[in-house]
């Protein structure tokens, strides 16, 4: 059955709940909670962007490496060229954008598993080269005392993007824009485009459809987004160096998109943040600091075996359920009608 | 008619009491407070779990010892009071934005007056948040310090300069041995170490018989890595700073691979399972840098570590004798130091703990007097320099040879560590 494309009144009830939810949610948290926040509407940039890439078909290794791109990209824009931190973010992200679009050319020559082995390897060569080159990367240290955010002085107004807050509200704006391009991207005929060419990519390509040029679009696309996510989290760490977007951080990426589900827009961001907020909330408050992977690892096993589909079936089965009750609603008049003739 | 009211026990009502439990610690319940007496907490802010856990967690037990003998002591007496002390850690994974988050926790909700940091990669992500707040961190790693980090200090470990020592104890026990090879995993650790061991080398008249060899951390095939190291046939094989997670599979395949020359290493972390996993004749004669605090030469009355066979046997007892690593003492070594200056300054308050520590320009080492320096090397005099062990395996246990000074080592060839630091891009005001 086709996805529901318009959406109802409980869908809007639902959306305004959850906005405003976002929006008052770093008031009633602790302030460290307040830091994973911030870091936590990043990675939603990261696996929405990432969603989009495997609408193609193609799982790619090297996506938080493109987010590197970005953060390495922005973060020398701003401290050796001097540039406005905005437009270095906006740079960085090109970066990434471009660095993705120059990988295209060997990686698209392979496809699924070949793929996928093939983005880890230009990862890790991306990588090599921010650890051998320490003028201007920084070596295996990277890059550090990155320019922050700057403040806002207008008159009264004084907004210090170090505070938390106030940096949650710039990113929250920044990923809200970008899903909602994301988002129309995907309905849109690309993103159409990008379905058929995972399902049937041999028939389109039959029908006229560059199967290399779209896929090496969605390629740049997650990559412009993922080095936008990159962007933010240099200004706002002020660091950034190799390790940080390594194939051990890019599993977790690979785990929050497979437990949330890839088949929704939404799933991989249901997967980030309720696997973030079970291991940085629960596990940590509940004061298992350090088995905390042994029970992340349980928790994703759970997940696996039990919901096949993801997290995102829960919400289809909740949504089915409503639909159901509600036409069954609506249905007994017809049936108490059916009945009368009787 | 009342009907009974149903008690059974539901799926709903189970997965409903579940996850309010799960809840509950977030939402917030009552605190235990302490019986009575007042309480200062001390952050505890590194890996706990990952790759590089072996430098945080034996640390965070080590703590725990000093902070029950304390506490069992009466506490810690600052402005005439005595305080119990308690220990608040989080791990920080080794990554710098866990790190603010948990300096953020351990400042402006957990309210502690000293935060301890392994360091390096977690460091930048807690720089800000320290100077803004004036919070006293320490570091195991001084290649953190620049002449902007005035809050931070490395009271402990003068990480890597102390290797200077067990290079200059093999030139003088050793002095047949002519050629060495050095390889090191290629990020913020293994660089400056390998540029101090190539001072010390130069200075003891060693030539190096291939060019460091860096491999990348997330190897784990090491036997090409040490082909490559003996086909020189090196009189020394030096590991570097390696991780604990290398120098075993290293050590063991240079047993495989039939070496019989001279190791020397800066840590040998649980050197037992290596001794195992090859024989005591090949580790005989290793030379590390971290004794076991069970070594009678420990207690020697310049040494300041309070009772260092006791906690050593206290530290086996609760953890196990493979437990104990490099970290195992040095955190609670800095407690003694904090300690010690918060009962000088009459304050916990850390801007004048961290004066009193200064004060005077000397420092309790653990193991002995020592002085604030770093200038010339990292743009502030907040690591405090001194003796350090050289311990060598004997009869597959590790022994202190003997102390050396590293002071003494940087007068006569600090210019080379500064060539060889320059030569690598480690120097402070090369860090981009």
């Amino acid at each position: 059955m086709p996805e529901k494309t318009t959406i109802g009144g409980a869908g809007l009830i639902g959306i305004a709940v959850l906005a405003a939810i976002i929006i008052v949610a770093p008031y009633f948290v602790t302030f460290s909670q307040r830091e994973l926040m911030v870091l936590l509407a990043i990675n939603v940039l990261v696996v929405a962007s990432y969603r989009l890439q495997t609408l193609t078909g193609e799982w790619s290794l090297a996506h938080l490496v493109m987010m590197g791109a970005g953060a390495y990209g922005s973060a020398l824009y701003a401290k050796s060229f001097g540039a406005p931190v905005p437009v270095a973010m906006i740079g960085g992200a090109i970066t990434a954008g471009v660095v993705a679009a120059v990988l295209s050319f060997p990686l698209f020559r392979m496809k699924g598993f070949y793929f996928l082995i093939g983005s880890f390897a230009a990862g890790e060569i991306l990588r090599l080269i921010w650890k051998r080159f320490t003028d201007p990367f920084g070596g295996p240290k990277g890059i550090q005392r990155i320019p922050g955010f700057p403040d806002i002085n207008i008159g009264p107004l004084h907004i210090d993007f170090f505070n938390p807050i106030n940096y949650y509200y710039l990113v929250l704006l920044v990923v809200l824009v970008s899903l909602w391009i994301l988002y129309r991207i995907e309905r849109s005929r690309i993103g159409l485009t990008f379905h058929a060419i995972h399902w049937q990519d041999k028939l389109s390509e039959s029908v006229g459809v560059d199967a290399f040029r779209y896929r090496m679009l969605a390629f740049v696309i997650a990559s412009f987004f993922a080095g936008l996510a990159g962007a933010l989290y240099a200004h706002n760490l002020s660091t950034v160096n190799p390790n940080q977007f390594d194939v051990n951080a890019m599993v977790y990426v690979l785990i929050w998109t497979i437990v949330g589900g890839t088949s929704r827009w939404y799933g991989p961001i249901l997967g980030v943040v309720t696997l973030t907020i079970i291991d940085e909330v629960i596990l940590r408050g509940i004061g298992a600091d350090q088995i905390r992977p042994a029970l992340y690892g349980l928790i994703l096993i759970l997940a696996i075996l039990f919901l096949p589909d993801g997290l995102e079936s829960l919400v289809i089965k909740a949504k089915d359920a409503l639909r159901g009750r509600s036409s069954s609603k609506t249905s007994v008049p017809a049936e108490a009608l059916d009945g009368s003739r009787d | 008619m009342k009907s009974e009211p149903n008690f059974s026990l539901t799926r709903r009502s189970l997965l409903t009491g579940a996850a309010s439990a799960a809840l509950l610690p977030i939402v917030g319940m009552p605190k235990a407070a302490f019986a009575e007496g007042d309480v200062i907490k001390i952050g505890f802010l590194a890996p706990l779990t990952g790759p590089v856990a072996a430098w945080g967690k034996p640390g965070l037990d080590g703590c725990q010892i000093w902070a029950d003998w304390t506490n069992e002591a009466g506490g810690v007496e600052i402005g005439g009071k005595p305080y119990k002390i308690e220990l608040v850690s989080y791990d920080d994974e080794d990554d710098a934005g866990k790190a603010r988050t948990g300096a953020t926790q351990l400042i402006r909700e957990n309210e502690v007056k000293f935060i301890m940091m392994l360091g390096g990669n977690s460091w930048p992500g807690v720089e800000e948040i320290a100077a803004r707040q004036g919070m006293m961190v320490s570091t195991l790693l001084p290649s953190d310090l620049t002449p902007d980090t005035t809050t931070l200090i490395a009271p402990c470990e003068v990480h890597p300069i102390y290797n200077v020592t067990g290079v200059e104890w093999l030139a003088a026990n050793r002095p047949e041995l002519k050629t060495a090879v050095i390889c090191a995993q290629d990020d913020a650790l293994g660089k400056p170490s390998v540029a101090t061991y190539l001072a010390a080398f130069e200075a003891a008249g060693i030539k190096m018989a291939s060019e460091p060899l860096f491999f990348d951390p997330a190897t784990t095939d090491f036997a090409p890595v040490m082909t490559q190291l003996l086909a020189n046939n090196p009189d020394i094989l030096c590991l570097d700073t390696c991780y604990a997670d290398y120098v075993q599979p290293l050590c063991e395949q240079a047993f495989q691979q039939g070496y019989k020359g001279q190791i020397i290493s800066c840590t040998l972390d649980f050197y037992q399972r290596i001794v195992d996993r090859t024989s005591k004749e090949f580790m005989e004669g290793v030379i590390f840098q971290f004794p076991d605090f069970d070594d009678k030469a420990l207690n020697d009355p310049r040494i300041n570590f309070k009772k260092p066979n006791e906690y050593y046997a206290e530290y086996v007892k609760r953890y196990g004798a493979t437990q104990w690593s490099a970290v195992s003492w040095e955190y609670a070594s800095i407690l003694d130091l904090w300690a010690d200056a918060a009962n000088r300054a009459g304050s916990a308050e850390p801007e004048d703990t961290l004066k009193a520590m200064k004060e005077g320009g000397k420092g309790k080492h653990a193991f002995g007097d020592a002085r604030w320096w770093g200038k010339e090397l990292f743009g502030i005099d907040n690591a405090l320099v001194g003796d350090w062990p050289v311990v060598v395996i004997r009869d597959g246990k590790a022994t202190i040879a003997e102390f050396r000074s590293i002071p003494d080592w940087w007068d006569k060839n600090g210019e080379l560590l500064v060539k060889h630091m320059t030569a690598l891009g480690q120097m402070w005001n090369q860090r981009t």
